[in-house]
């Protein structure tokens, strides 16, 4: 049965991206009813698949081999296990929901060019599911390249406008720029273990286990460098693909921008396809990362600092989708903290809470901005709380989640992932750092979130289209609701530090799903990962029971102070801008520190290095090529003019020519001696 | 016994007249006697040696080259007859049209 569900998991919103195509101008809603169906089916196949694989049916087969060659073999496979069974689950939930407010936002808004969207979105959601389930690492590039094709389609959806085309080329290009790296770093792996395969006894991270403990065979290393040094940066390779698409530090810059694109877009992109797929490739290929302490320390730098650089510039943005994107750049880096800090089951997650409340945010500010008839800036809106009951609430619990208030889903996932990077932290300063900078981050978020919540829905209305929203129907309300509830719960599903400090047993549900309690696959489990990985708890007062209520404490007591100083500076009727008193450095914050500037001016210079390879190859290369062409020809026409065309003359130049050979023929043989 | 020296010398002779026409004359005519008189040179020599080394393996081949010059002529004057149909002359400096 698995053999047609997986499959099918992937092909059904592919087929929905061919009606769209094909079909979409004749059908009644222009595609978005396929798309419905076929995510609502996906879905269905998912939650079947993740009930299997809690009865212990994990899944691991090459479906389909394209090349087979003596050294390597390219194949396409699924890999089911508890990890990409949950992800399947989110991804078409998402999905589903995304195109139910479709409808809503796309459909009764009398968008124009609907089947181009809903194919788009068929497709995205086809490249997400069929990435999360690749069970090598060059087919999980291939569905990485088709999602960022995905994403550049429908951020420049309307590209009759200079915006979105133009973030779209920009989305493109920056997450291409890491994926180059990803790309070497494929052909790295296939040079060095002959295989891609991510799980199993052949799989290249058992292999690198093996390699590194002596007990397997040696790899090919290129100029007989050590295993460990080659193995970091084959994962550096790699992660340069992630920090694009995870729009970590430096390569972040493409993510707001990205906010061109229809807000439905912007919720799948952010919550559950695109963004997720670096942070997801970095927890599939784990087994290889855990084996790096170099790459893990990296990864876990690169991540506490994008939390809280990111978190920085969303303090003094004006517009509710802005505030959003550097709200999704920093959570992304909690998760790599996470990763890197050997938090394996705190960054799934947080990848898992943050997709539910994301979505939901990003659905929120969707209806807020039909409401508003597309006006995004925060400083038009106000008092919208009474007149969009349903959106508030479900906004708040998002909002709450996103600060990481108890008990919402973000305070637990977050509170692990500083949980884990602070236990493991003694004796590792970068980790100790990354930590430290996540940490900082929380007041920040909680800061920034309820500015924008206050703004949007708290005081008095500052326009006239505040003062009357447009009211919005049961398409964007429902899956708000259902978003809403899940930013409520799903923190649920893992209560760890509950557990630890109770001492109950049983309720730490995900940490036992990612540990293969009840089914998964041999080496994929986050027990091996743990072993493998370089680091050592330390507990820091009062044991185990004693750092994580500390911790839990302190990171919820720094959420609340932002939340309190924001409630202070929002939650009257007529808040005025207080970032002026940021100085200068309300400038920095607002151009993004200036990162874009610094990446054209980077564009330009390198055009420069083009522009001065470019000499030197129409000048020198081409100078020796077309000199020896010239050379040839200019003898060739002199030479040609011994063809004349008189018989007599070409009898002459035989006879003259036997002569010579005779004459020579002579010295040679001593005739005339 | 004529010295086997004699014949070469005719031949070589008769050689350097044929190669003279050759390179001399214009009229496509000559050219074919000429290269008939260098044939009938190499026969010479052929003889020469088949009488000199007592083998007639050379006569038989000089049999070979009369009848091959017989074919040849036929084509020579082939070619001439087209030659006149298209220059009204069998003069071959006329035509110069295969050149650079």
């Amino acid at each position: 049965m698995f053999d047609v569900y997986v499959p099918a998991v992937v092909l059904l919103p592919f087929v929905s991206f061919l009606v769209a195509l094909g079909a979409g101008p004749y059908l009644p809603k222009r595609g978005a009813l396929s798309g419905i169906a076929a995510t609502g089916g996906s879905l269905l196949l998912s939650l079947l698949l993740a009930v299997r694989v809690a009865g212990g049916e994990a899944y691991n087969e090459t479906l389909y081999v394209w090349a087979a060659g003596e050294q390597f073999t390219l194949t396409f496979g699924a890999l089911i296990d508890p990890l990409s069974a949950l992800m399947l689950v989110i991804v078409s939930l998402v999905a589903l929901l995304v195109h139910v407010f479709s409808l809503g936002y796309m459909n009764d808004e009398g968008e124009v060019g609907l089947p181009r969207y809903y194919a788009g979105l068929g497709l995205f959601t086809a490249s997400m599911l069929g990435f999360v389930v690749a069970d090598n690492l060059l087919m999980a590039f291939m569905f990485f390249e088709l999602v960022g094709l995905c994403s550049y389609l429908l951020i420049g959806f309307h590209f009759r406008e200079p915006g979105p085309p133009s973030a779209a080329k920009k989305a493109f290009l920056v997450t291409r720029f890491g994926d180059y790296f990803f790309l070497v770093g494929v052909v790295a792996v296939f040079a060095t273990f002959g295989t891609a395969a991510f799980a199993g006894e052949g799989s290249f991270p058992a292999l690198a286990d093996a390699a590194l403990n002596g007990s397997g065979e040696a790899v090919w290393t290129p100029g007989g460098l050590d295993a460990q040094t080659w193995f970091t940066v084959i994962g550096l390779l790699v992660l340069g693909g992630v920090v694009g698409k995870s729009a970590q530090f430096p390569l972040h810059t493409w993510l707001p921008d990205a906010m061109e694109g229809p807000t439905p877009v912007s919720a799948l992109i952010h919550a559950a396809t695109m963004v997720a797929a670096g942070v997801y490739l970095v927890a599939r290929m784990y087994g290889f990362y855990a084996l790096t302490p170099t790459t893990l320390a990296v990864i876990a730098f690169v991540g506490g600092f994008t939390a809280l650089f990111a978190a920085t510039m969303g303090v003094v943005k004006d517009e509710l989708k802005q505030v959003l994107a550097y709200s999704t750049i920093s959570q992304y880096g909690y998760m790599m903290l996470a990763l890197g800090s050997g938090g394996y089951v705190a960054a799934v997650f947080h990848l898992t809470t943050h997709a539910f409340f994301k979505a939901l945010l990003f659905l929120g500010a969707g209806s807020v901005i039909i409401a508003m008839h597309h006006n995004e800036d925060m400083w038009d809106m106000g008092g919208l709380k009474s007149k969009m009951p349903v959106t508030y609430y479900t906004f708040l619990a998002g909002s709450l989640a996103l600060a990481g208030i108890f008990p919402f889903a973000g305070f637990w996932s977050k509170d692990e992932i500083l949980f884990e990077a602070l236990v493991h932290a003694p004796g590792e300063p970068l980790l100790f750092g990354a930590y430290l900078m996540g940490l900082l981050a929380v007041p920040v978020t909680a800061f920034y979130t309820f500015r924008m919540v206050f703004l949007t829905f708290h005081g008095e209305p500052r326009s006239d289209t505040a003062r009357d929203p447009e009211p919005v129907r049961w398409n964007v309300k429902g899956p708000l609701s259902v978003l809403g509830t899940l930013a409520v719960v799903t923190g649920f599903i893992n209560m760890v530090p509950v557990q630890k400090v109770l001492e109950l047993e049983g309720i730490d549900l995900l940490h036992r799903w990612l540990d293969n309690h009840w089914g998964g696959i041999e080496g994929l489990s986050s027990h091996h990962y743990a072993e493998l990985g370089p680091y050592s708890s330390t507990y820091l007062v009062g044991g185990e029971a004693g750092t994580v209520l500390v911790g839990a404490a302190v990171s919820l007591g720094l959420a609340l102070t932002g939340l309190g100083i924001a409630w202070r500076l929002y939650d009257v009727p007529t808040p005025t801008e207080h970032t002026a008193a940021l100085g200068g450095i309300k400038a920095v914050l607002y151009n993004n520190y200036y990162l874009d500037e610094l990446q054209v001016w980077l564009a330009y210079r390198i055009e420069d290095v083009a522009g001065g390879a470019d000499t030197v190859d129409q000048g020198i290369i081409d100078g020796v090529v077309n000199g020896v062409s010239s050379v040839s020809l200019a003898g060739g026409s002199r030479v040609r003019r011994i063809q004349t065309g008189l018989v007599s003359e070409y009898a002459a130049m035989l006879t003259l020519g036997l002569l010579a050979l005779l004459v020579v023929l002579g010295l040679n043989g001593g005739w005339f001696l | 016994m004529v010295p086997v020296e004699w014949y070469l010398l005719l031949a070589a002779g008769v050689f350097c007249v044929g190669l003279f026409g050759v390179l001399t004359r214009r009229d496509a005519l000559y050219f074919l006697m000429s290269v008939e008189l260098m044939m009938n040179a190499a026969n010479v020599n052929f003889v020469a040696f088949a009488l000199y080394y007592g083998d007639l393996t050379g006569q038989v081949f000089a049999l070979f080259v009369i009848a091959l010059a017989a074919a040849e002529v036929a084509v020579g004057i082939g070619i001439i007859l087209v030659l006149y149909r298209n220059f009204g002359d069998i003069d071959v400096t006329v035509p110069a049209e295969m050149r650079w």
